[in-house]
């Protein structure tokens, strides 16, 4: 546990259109900002002074790409949310651009922030008062605890065990490493060095074709998934904004608006939640809306859960059936939305897909929405929560771990070209190890000596 | 009625270091063993360091005040440097020791230290009042009473012989067990548990056919363990090589039955490092050539050690089996080797400090605590030693950080992971392991040891110089320029550089080396060689000691955060029942330590962390 280095994480709910923020907490705050921000001329900030608004450029600077147009400002330590000097920068709040932004100040030397970090920081930093605290710490015990647990028993499915195998490889040359160190003159084999550089390369390759599977866009995801479908203008995002009691969505009655997709994460009834809103699922032309249509079908492919949204003000049409065809065998919630309307649905027809009792509600009117997160949770069931198989790579933790892990192997090859000491490159190998173990959950030090032990007669 | 500020109950490693440290630091101490002859006996290899750690441990007891680290720099037969191709953390030392001049001279050191008295005798009972250890009570009937005890049995506390099928009691092969005081442990409150370990054969020496052995190099090394400097001797004794053949495994496969290992003799759990022959055949059926090193045992006698060929087998197998290795067909056994059974503490029943949590001024050392080895019993010996005597003292206990040291790392592992196997120090059990180096074992722990009263004036006087030598090199590699003529460039193989260079920048380069360098600047080589070693290190591994910095002093300052001796966790409201479970059972002694409790969730490290760092200095 690490509370004095630098994190960042998107501080507002992920939607399309308003503004987002990223904040940017710990000693390395400015220095990161200082490294992506550029003036509207394309220049450094020479001095940037506390509490002032700036406004200015978000860039990659490796690249020299501009990522956002933003405004930001600078609360140095102790005057600052976490007491910790803070920059917080305003973008143009799409999912893609936001996500973007917080990968660049993550590879410029922040961590992502775990759920519930700043107000945790805040606290520990004395800046939030005992009664406060109280709930922060429900919160730590919640989140941090059921987070971790999360986080492996979500490892399975393909992706994992090919970074199982990875993992295993390279601990393979850890233990023969480790073993020559601890036992001299016990006839341990030498280190092959040429080939175990290129066994190095290869996998950083791997590691580096698993980073570039994450699609740009997912969302952060902390919570069982649950995705909104339906067709075109049934009422998904204002059902979704009823949910979270938020404007998160764009709500207009032009269907087709959501083109990607919008999460928001809740707690429902304390079960941490992230809804997925998806473009409505249709046949369509229109190139862009067919991008937000592709990704709703991943997104339901991939989904734990699926509220699948109905008109009731509409008799059921060939878009609705094209819904209905796509729920076959899936845990789905069916949710008739439009209840302060006149009912047209003919639920006879609607009963023939099996898909259990539909709960009417009204996104407008609030009408149902209390029951309907009354059934969420009844059909959730913590309990039975299936653990899905799509791959981890979706977290951007782990994105983070493998950017670390691949570094270290980066810098392991280095040390292995310019003759470094086997103590030295073990410093990177076992560091590439941590990073890999904070997804897997081994711990180097255990791993090292059963490994030694099962691979070698040592002992004189 | 003879009053005691500290009583010591052993001779072995762990025994002596505690008596002397208590004594040095000015406590009166009586140091009770069976066997006065046996003082600092080398019960296995006669060898000390050898495996990384080890000589780490070494050098770190000796910056604290220790005396193994001098003791073997006067009593070798010969000292090498392990491991120099692998990296300046894991360079080792190997002192093969004459075993009985250890003894001696151990045992002199003893007998000379002002405060400490030496008294033969049996302990079989500790006394206990009102939860505090107040004496021992002797076979002989008489008592002995002291304001704090330590006990340092090794393997003579229940401990069983055992050879083939052939089991009885003893400590140490012809000397007896300590019985009575299992039983007193047991009833203050002490949950025991059986460990095993073994020993191989000594063969006579003119038994041996040398000329089919090969002898390992001999070195001539300017510096040894201690930071007093070493003893120069002129002729060294080397040790020989040779390997087990098909034919060896053969006579083991076929007599595996008799092994303890086997039969059943032996219960409890053994060293996975240190296996015997038999274990090694048995994991490793296909390997048949297992090194075997031959090391004398000392000047005074003709006993050879057979490194590697560990085995509690019968006499006869033992004979079979040396029959079928090259040099040894027609060896004569002295001694047989054997297994030994011993009692020793199940864990978490003592602090970082070493004292008992059951019974207040009791301490505990060496294989008592779980742990294998001459180095590991030292430093706990060491540890109690200086945390009896601080008590008696009224001072607050000493806890040598994990983040400080192999000492620190190897107490934590006991006191906060515990251990189902005997205990050995490796490097590869510290996360932080460039920063613990052979080199900069006095500038870890130096202070710590003047301060505590272990390490004498006269050789305080002497280290400091050392340190301050240290600085001073250190500023000459950090404030001279590279000389620019040619004939340096063209040695390095190097083009001429285009700017000024220091030479700390100049060094990073992983072709210098300090020999090139010592031509174009020889007063580099009026340091003495830690000193020259220590800044060559810190400088060179800069940038890897950098990456690491922030991580290992962050650890580093949680260490620094204390936790009250009686804290009640229910203090901080939301822990987990399971992580108050935990927290009450190990009673961590800082934050750090809390933080590493084995099994503790993600919520209750992050409760810990935030009511302890933020009550830091209010509480």
């Amino acid at each position: 546990m690490n509370f004095t280095d630098t994190i960042a994480a998107i501080a507002t709910p992920i939607g399309e259109g308003g503004i987002g923020i990223i904040r940017i907490s710990g000693p390395k705050a400015l220095s990161i900002g200082r490294h992506i921000l550029r003036t509207p001329k394309s220049g450094l900030f020479s001095t940037i002074e506390p509490r002032r608004v700036y406004y200015g450029y978000v860039v990659d600077p490796e690249q020299e790409v501009t990522l956002d147009e933003v405004l930001f400002f600078y609360a140095p330590k102790p005057r600052s949310f976490t007491a910790e000097d803070v920059i917080e920068i305003q973008a143009h709040g799409g999912t893609l651009v936001l996500s973007k932004i917080l990968q660049q100040v993550l590879r410029s030397g922040a961590r992502l922030a775990e759920p519930g970090e700043f107000t945790m920081r805040a606290f520990i930093n004395g800046r939030i008062d005992l009664v406060q605290a109280e709930s922060v710490i429900d919160l730590i015990r919640a989140k941090t605890d059921k987070a971790h647990q999360l986080a492996l028993s979500q490892l399975n499915g393909r992706a994992t065990r090919y970074l199982q195998q990875i993992e295993s490889n390279l601990y393979q040359i850890l233990v023969n490493m480790e073993a020559l160190l601890d036992f001299p003159e016990e006839g341990i084999p030498d280190l092959e060095k040429a080939r175990i550089q290129t066994e190095i390369s290869q996998i950083i390759e791997k590691l580096q074709q698993m980073l570039a599977t994450v699609d740009e866009g997912r969302k952060i995801r902390e919570g069982i998934q649950i995705t909104i479908v339906g067709r075109p203008n049934v009422g998904k995002s204002s059902l979704l904004n009823a949910l979270s009691q938020e404007e998160k969505a764009i709500v207009t009655d032009i269907p087709g608006t959501t083109r990607d997709i919008v999460d928001v994460q809740l707690q429902l009834r304390g079960i941490p939640i992230v809804l997925n809103d998806t473009a409505g699922l249709r046949e369509t032309d229109n190139p862009i809306e067919q991008i937000g249509i592709q990704r709703a079908e991943q997104s339901l492919e991939q989904s734990q859960f699926i509220l699948a949204v109905f008109d009731i003000s509409q008799p059921l049409n060939d878009e609705d059936r094209f819904v209905l065809q796509r729920l076959e065998g899936k845990k789905v919630l069916v949710v008739l939305n439009k209840a302060d309307l006149q009912h047209r649905l003919s639920l006879d027809e609607l009963s023939g897909y099996h898909l259990g009792d539909p709960v009417l509600v009204s996104s407008l009117t609030g009408e149902g929405i209390e029951r309907l997160e009354q059934r969420l949770v009844e059909e959730i069931g913590v309990g039975n929560l299936q653990v899905d198989d799509r791959p981890m790579l979706s977290r951007l933790r782990h994105r983070n771990a493998l950017e670390t892990a691949i570094e270290a192997l980066q810098s392991f090859n280095f040390g292995l070209e310019q003759h470094q000491s086997e103590d030295l490159l073990a410093v990177d190998l076992r560091s590439a190890l941590s990073a890999i173990g904070e997804i897997t959950g081994k711990n180097v030090n255990e791993e090292v000596l059963h490994g030694i032990f099962a691979s070698f007669c040592i002992g004189k | 009625m003879q009053q005691y500020e500290v009583i010591v109950v052993g001779g072995g490693h762990a025994g002596c270091e505690a008596a002397l440290a208590a004594a040095r630091i000015g406590v009166q101490t009586l140091l009770i063993t069976m066997s006065p002859d046996t003082i600092g006996a080398m019960s296995c290899n006669p060898a000390i360091g050898g495996p990384a750690a080890k000589s780490h441990l070494i050098r770190e007891l000796d910056a604290l005040g220790g005396a193994m680290g001098q003791i073997i720099d006067r009593s070798y037969l010969n000292i090498r440097t392990l491991n120099e191709t692998r990296g300046p953390a894991v360079a080792a030392l190997r002192a093969q020791a004459d075993k009985r001049l250890y003894q001696a001279e151990m045992t002199l050191a003893i007998e000379r230290q002002p405060n400490l008295q030496l008294k033969q005798g049996l302990v079989t009972e500790i006394l206990v009042e009102q939860g505090r250890a107040i004496g021992v009570g002797l076979k002989s009937g008489r008592k002995y009473f002291g304001k704090t005890i330590i006990l340092a049995t090794g393997t003579f506390l229940g401990g069983q012989i055992v050879m083939g099928d052939v089991k009885y009691s003893g400590g140490r092969q012809g000397e007896p067990a300590a019985i009575e005081l299992s039983e007193s442990l047991k009833r203050i409150g002490l949950e025991l548990r059986r460990f095993q370990t073994a020993t191989p054969p000594r063969i006579s020496c003119r038994s041996i056919d040398f000329t089919r052995l090969s002898p390992q190099p001999l070195q001539r090394l300017e510096w040894g363990f201690s930071w007093n400097g070493l003893k120069e001797i002129r002729e060294q004794m080397p040790c020989w090589v040779t390997t087990t053949t098909r034919k060896t495994v053969e006579v083991i496969q076929s007599n595996l039955h008799l092994s303890p290992i086997r039969n059943g003799a032996v219960s409890g759990k053994g060293p996975r490092f240190c296996p015997s022959i038999d274990r090694k055949v048995l994991k490793f059926p296909d390997k048949t050539d297992h090194l075997i090193f031959i090391e004398p045992e000392g000047r005074s006698t003709e006993e050879m050690y057979l490194l590697g060929l560990t085995t509690a087998m019968p006499e006869s197998v033992q004979e079979q089996i040396l029959a079928t290795i090259p040099g040894l067909e027609h060896a004569e056994i002295i001694r047989p080797g054997y297994a030994v059974e011993y009692d020793c503490l199940v864990p978490f029943q003592f602090y970082p400090t070493l004292e008992s949590k059951r019974v207040a001024n009791l301490f505990t050392a060496g294989q008592l605590n779980g742990t294998s080895g001459y180095e590991e019993a030292a430093v706990q010996g060491l540890v109690a030693g200086i945390n009896a005597a601080r008590k008696v003292l009224g001072q607050k206990p000493l806890v040598i950080n994990r983040s400080s040291s192999y000492i620190g790392v190897l107490i934590d592992d006991l006191a906060t992971k515990g251990t189902d196997e005997p205990y050995r120090m490796m490097t590869s059990l510290a996360e932080y392991r460039i920063f613990y180096r052979l080199d900069n074992a006095l500038h870890r722990l130096g202070e710590i040891g003047y301060q505590c009263g272990t390490v004498s004036e006269s050789d305080w006087r002497f280290r400091q110089g050392l340190l301050n030598a240290a600085n001073e090199l250190e500023q000459f590699y950090q404030t001279t320029k590279v000389r620019m003529d040619a004939s340096l460039w063209t040695e390095l193989k190097l083009p001429p550089p285009n700017r000024g260079y220091r030479l700390n920048e100049l060094i990073i380069r992983p072709e210098i080396t300090e020999e090139s360098l010592l031509t174009y600047y020889p007063e580099i080589a009026k340091y003495p060689l830690p000193v020259r070693q220590y800044v060559w290190n810190e400088l060179k591994l800069e940038g890897y000691l950098n990456r690491q910095r922030s991580d290992y002093e962050e650890v580093s300052r949680l260490e620094q955060i204390e936790i009250p001796l009686h804290f009640e966790y229910n203090r901080i409201s939301k822990l987990s029942q399971e992580g108050l479970a935990l927290l009450n059972h190990i009673k961590p002694l800082s934050l750090g330590q809390a933080l590493r409790i084995p099994g503790l969730s993600e919520g209750d490290r992050a409760l810990l962390y935030i009511y302890f760092n933020n009550s830091q200095g209010a509480a």
